[in-house]
C-alpha cells in the first residue's frame, strides 16, 4: 500500500464479500423455491427471494466497484484520497440504507413497504432491478454524489491516467444513467424503454468501462507491462465497447412495442458486443504473456485472467446466443436469459471484484501477497466457482431450450406451468451446482484468514 | 541531411486513383441507363470489390505487408460480396 | 533516408499505422458487413419494394460523393508521401485538402437528408428506407469521426510533431480514413445502384 487513504477501501471489500455471501444465501433459497415452490413461504415469498438475490447482487458489485476506486485512484493519481472521512462516510451511509432496504423486503409485504416510504409521492418502485424504496433510491444517488466528488477532487489535484479518466467516466455515467430509476411514464412502452436506459447502460455500457479500468489497473501491477501499451488497448476496447454497447440496447426494444427497425439495430450491433470482450481475453492474456516481472501474487493474475475469459464466454457468446431478433422471438423471457445473466454477471463483474479484491487485500494488509498456502486455497476456490458457474449456465441453457421446445413451438405447446414440471431435473442440478459455488465461496474468503504458510512481505 | 527521394508509392497511387474515378463512373452510368438483371449486378459488384481491393492494397498499403492483414481485408471482401451475390440470386428464378 | 528507396519493396509485418488502429479498423469493417449482408438478405424477401424504392434516391449526389471521398482518400495517400520526405507542412496541407473534401461529402450527404426527410420519409417509412437511412447515417458519423481524427493530425502535423522518421500518427490516421472511403465504395453500389 502506497498512500495511507488506500485503506479506505477495505470496509468496502469486506461489505462486498459479506453481501456476496448474502447474495448467494439467497440464490440458494429462490433455487430450492424452483423445485419446492412453497419451501419458506409465506415467510420469504419467490419474489422477494428473486429481489433480495438480485438486489444484493448489485450492491455488492457497486460496493466493489467503490472500493477499487478507493484503492486504485490514489495510485494511479499519485495522492493521497481528497478526503479519506467523507469515503468513511459514504460507507457507513450506503451500508445501513443498504441493510434498511433488505430488512424492509424481508419484514413487511412488498406494498407496505411502498406505501411507508412514499412511493405515492413519486412512484418509482415495482420494476425488476429498481425495487429500491424511494428514499433509497434518493440515498444512492447521493452516497454516489458524494463518492464521486471525493474521487473527481482527488483526481483533479493529482496525476491524470487513462485509467483514472475511463474509471470516472463510468462511474459518472453509473450515476447519471441511475437517474432514468427515477422516470416512470404511465405508458407502459415508454416506461419499459427508459427502464433499459438504466438496466442495459450499466452493464453493457458505463460498467465496462469500470470494468476495463479495473482490469487494466490490476494488469499493470502483477505484469509490469508498459502503461502505454496497456492504455491504448483500454481505449481501442472502450471504443467498441460503447459502439456496439449504446446501440445495441436496441435488442431488448424488440417485442416492447418500439418501432420495427429496433429489430435490425438490436440484432447487428449487439451481434457485435462479442467483440470488445474477445478483444479483453486477448489483452488480458497477452499482457501476462509480455510480463516484466513475476508478481507474487498468483492469484489475482488467475482471476484477471478469468475475467477474461468468462466475461467473453458469459456476455459475449451467451448473449449472441440469444440476441437476433428472429432468436429471441423464442428464447426471450426464458430460462435461457437466466443463464446468460448468470455467467455475464459472474464472467463479468463477481470476477474482476474478486480479481481486485484478490490483488488489493493482501496490500492493504500489509503485504504483497498471501501466503502460497493460502493461495492455492483461493485458486481452488477459483476453480470451484467457475466451473460451478458453468454448470449452472449450461443447465439452465439446456432448461431453456427445452422450455422453449415445450412452451413456444409445435403445434400444441404447452403451458408455461406443463413445461415448467417437465425441466424440473435442470432445476434440481442448478440447485446442488449452487452449493458447490457456495463452498468455492467460503474458501475464497478462507484463504484470506489461512495462517499456513509465510506471506510474502518483500514490496 | 539529405533530401530524401519521393516515396515510390505516389506514381502507382495516382494510377489507382485515376481508375478507380473511372470505375466509379461506369457504375454511375450502368445505374443511369437503368439497366437489371444478373449479368448487371455481377459487373456493378464486381468493380465495387476491384476499387475495394485497390483501395486496400495501394491507399492503405496493404500490399506491401504480411498476407495475413491483406487476407483478412480479401477474406472479409470475399464473404461478404459473396453473401450479397447469393443473397440477390436467390430472387432470380 | 534510406526510407523510401532500399525499402520500397520491404514486406512490413503490420500495416501502416498503429497496430490499435488496425483492430479497430477490422472491427468496424465486420461491423458494417454484417449490415451490408443484413441489407442484401432483407431485400431478398423484399425486392419490389426495394427496386420501387431505390429509384427515389439520388444516384448522382451518390456518385459524386463517391469520386469527392475517393479524391480525399489520395490526399491522404499524398500527406503521407508528403511526411515520409520530411515535408510537415506540405503533410498539413494534404491533410487540409482531404478535411476540406470531407466537408463536401458532409454538405452533399445533408442536402439529399434533407430532401428525403422533406418528403416524409423516416426509419420506420418501409425497410428499404430503414437500411438506407441507418446505413447512410452510420457511415456519415464515420466521416465525422474521421475529420475529426485528421484535423488532430493536422495541427500536430503544423507544430512539427512528425518526422520523416517518426510519422506513425499520419499513417494511423489515413488508414482511418481510407477505411471510411473503403466502406462507401460498396455502400454506394449496394444501396444507389444494383437491383
Amino acid at each position: 500500500m502506497q498512500y495511507q487513504s488506500q485503506a479506505v477501501a477495505k470496509p468496502y471489500f469486506i461489505a462486498a464479500i459479506g453481501l456476496f455471501v448474502g447474495q448467494i444465501i439467497f440464490g440458494l433459497i429462490m433455487g430450492y423455491q424452483y423445485v419446492v415452490g412453497d419451501f419458506l413461504f409465506p415467510e420469504i415469498p419467490f419474489n422477494v427471494a428473486r429481489m433480495v438475490h438480485t438486489n444484493l447482487l448489485i450492491v455488492w458489485l457497486l460496493f466493489g466497484f467503490m472500493g477499487a476506486t478507493h484503492y486504485l485512484i490514489p495510485e494511479e493519481a499519485e495522492t493521497e484520497l481528497f478526503s479519506p472521512k467523507l469515503g468513511l462516510i459514504t460507507f457507513w451511509v450506503f451500508l445501513v440504507a443498504g441493510a434498511l432496504t433488505i430488512v424492509g423486503y424481508l419484514m413487511v409485504p412488498y406494498a407496505t413497504l411502498a406505501a411507508m416510504t412514499g412511493n405515492d409521492l413519486l412512484p418509482t418502485m415495482g420494476r425488476e432491478f429498481l425495487e429500491q424504496p424511494l428514499i433509497t433510491k434518493v440515498g444512492i444517488v447521493i452516497v454516489v454524489l458524494t463518492f464521486l466528488f471525493n474521487i473527481s477532487m482527488t483526481v483533479l489535484k493529482g496525476r491524470k491516467t487513462s485509467i483514472s479518466l475511463v474509471l470516472l467516466v463510468g462511474l459518472w455515467g453509473l450515476a447519471i444513467f441511475f437517474l432514468f430509476s427515477f422516470y416512470n411514464p404511465s405508458n407502459l412502452v415508454l416506461d419499459k424503454y427508459f427502464w433499459w436506459w438504466t438496466v442495459h447502460l450499466w452493464v453493457e455500457g458505463v460498467w465496462e468501462l469500470i470494468l476495463g479500468a479495473m482490469l487494466a489497473f490490476v494488469l499493470i501491477k502483477v505484469t509490469g507491462v508498459d502503461r502505454e501499451v496497456i492504455e491504448k488497448w483500454l481505449y481501442v476496447i472502450i471504443a467498441m465497447t460503447l459502439i456496439t454497447g449504446i446501440i445495441g440496447t436496441g435488442h431488448h426494444y424488440f417485442w416492447i412495442g418500439t418501432p420495427e427497425y429496433w429489430q435490425w439495430f438490436g440484432s447487428v450491433f449487439s451481434a457485435l458486443e462479442p467483440i470488445p470482450f474477445f478483444m479483453m481475453t486477448v489483452f488480458a492474456f497477452n499482457m501476462v504473456n509480455r510480463r516484466r516481472r513475476e508478481h507474487p501474487n498468483k492469484a489475482a493474475t488467475l482471476w484477471a485472467l478469468g475475467t477474461g475469459v468468462m466475461a467473453f464466454l458469459g456476455a459475449g457468446v451467451w448473449g449472441f446466443l440469444h440476441t437476433l431478433a428472429p432468436v429471441n422471438f423464442f428464447t426471450h423471457g426464458t430460462q435461457v436469459t437466466a443463464a446468460h445473466g448468470h455467467m455475464a454477471f459472474y464472467g463479468a463483474y463477481v470476477m474482476v471484484n474478486l480479481a481486485m479484491i484478490s490483488y488489493a487485500m493482501p496490500m492493504l494488509r500489509g503485504r504483497t501477497a498471501n501466503s502460497g498456502a493460502a493461495q492455492t486455497l483461493e485458486m481452488w476456490s477459483f476453480w470451484l466457482m467457475t466451473v460451478s458457474i458453468v454448470f449452472i449456465t449450461l443447465f439452465l441453457t439446456a432448461a431453456g431450450i427445452l422450455q422453449v421446445w415445450l412452451q413456444r413451438m409445435g403445434d400444441t405447446p404447452m403451458g408455461f406451468m406443463a413445461a415448467q414440471d417437465q425441466i424440473m431435473i435442470f432445476y434440481w442440478l442448478r440447485e446442488i451446482t449452487g452449493f458447490v459455488f457456495l463452498l468455492g465461496l467460503v474458501m475464497y474468503i478462507w484463504s484470506f484468514f489461512c495462517k499456513k504458510g509465510e506471506a510474502q512481505t518483500a514490496a | 541531411m539529405d533530401t530524401p527521394h519521393k516515396p515510390h508509392f505516389i506514381r502507382p497511387c495516382t494510377r489507382i486513383w485515376l481508375a478507380l474515378m473511372i470505375l466509379t463512373c461506369t457504375t454511375f452510368a450502368i445505374g443511369e441507363t437503368g439497366w437489371s438483371g444478373t449479368a448487371v449486378m455481377l459487373t456493378v459488384l464486381g468493380t465495387a470489390v476491384i476499387k475495394v481491393e485497390m483501395v486496400a492494397n495501394y491507399f492503405m498499403g496493404l500490399r506491401r505487408t504480411r498476407w495475413l492483414w491483406r487476407g483478412l481485408v480479401l477474406g472479409w471482401l470475399i464473404l461478404v460480396s459473396g453473401l450479397i451475390t447469393i443473397a440477390y440470386l436467390m430472387t432470380v428464378k | 533516408m534510406i526510407n523510401n528507396t532500399r525499402t520500397s519493396h520491404e514486406i512490413h509485418a503490420t500495416p501502416p499505422g498503429d497496430l490499435a488502429i488496425w483492430f479497430f479498423i477490422y472491427a468496424e469493417l465486420l461491423a458494417f458487413g454484417v449490415f451490408f449482408v443484413a441489407y442484401a438478405f432483407a431485400r431478398a424477401n423484399n425486392v419490389e419494394l426495394f427496386n420501387e424504392s431505390q429509384q427515389h434516391l439520388n444516384r448522382t449526389s451518390g456518385a459524386i460523393n463517391t469520386l469527392v471521398l475517393i479524391t480525399s482518400s489520395y490526399f491522404m495517400v499524398r500527406a503521407v508521401a508528403a511526411i515520409k520526405q520530411g515535408l510537415s507542412n506540405s503533410c498539413a496541407r494534404w491533410i487540409a485538402a482531404a478535411i476540406g473534401l470531407g466537408f463536401v461529402f458532409l454538405a452533399i450527404k445533408i442536402a439529399e437528408f434533407n430532401a428525403t426527410f422533406a418528403t416524409g420519409i423516416s426509419l420506420s417509412t418501409n425497410t428499404f428506407y430503414m437500411f438506407y437511412l441507418s446505413l447512410t447515417l452510420f457511415h456519415f458519423m464515420h466521416v465525422i469521426l474521421g475529420m475529426v481524427i485528421l484535423a488532430a493530425i493536422m495541427v500536430k502535423a503544423l507544430r512539427g510533431g512528425y518526422s520523416a522518421e517518426n510519422h506513425i500518427g499520419v499513417e494511423t490516421g489515413a488508414s482511418y480514413w481510407h477505411m471510411v472511403d473503403l466502406l462507401w465504395i460498396i455502400l454506394f453500389p449496394l444501396v444507389y445502384v444494383i437491383r
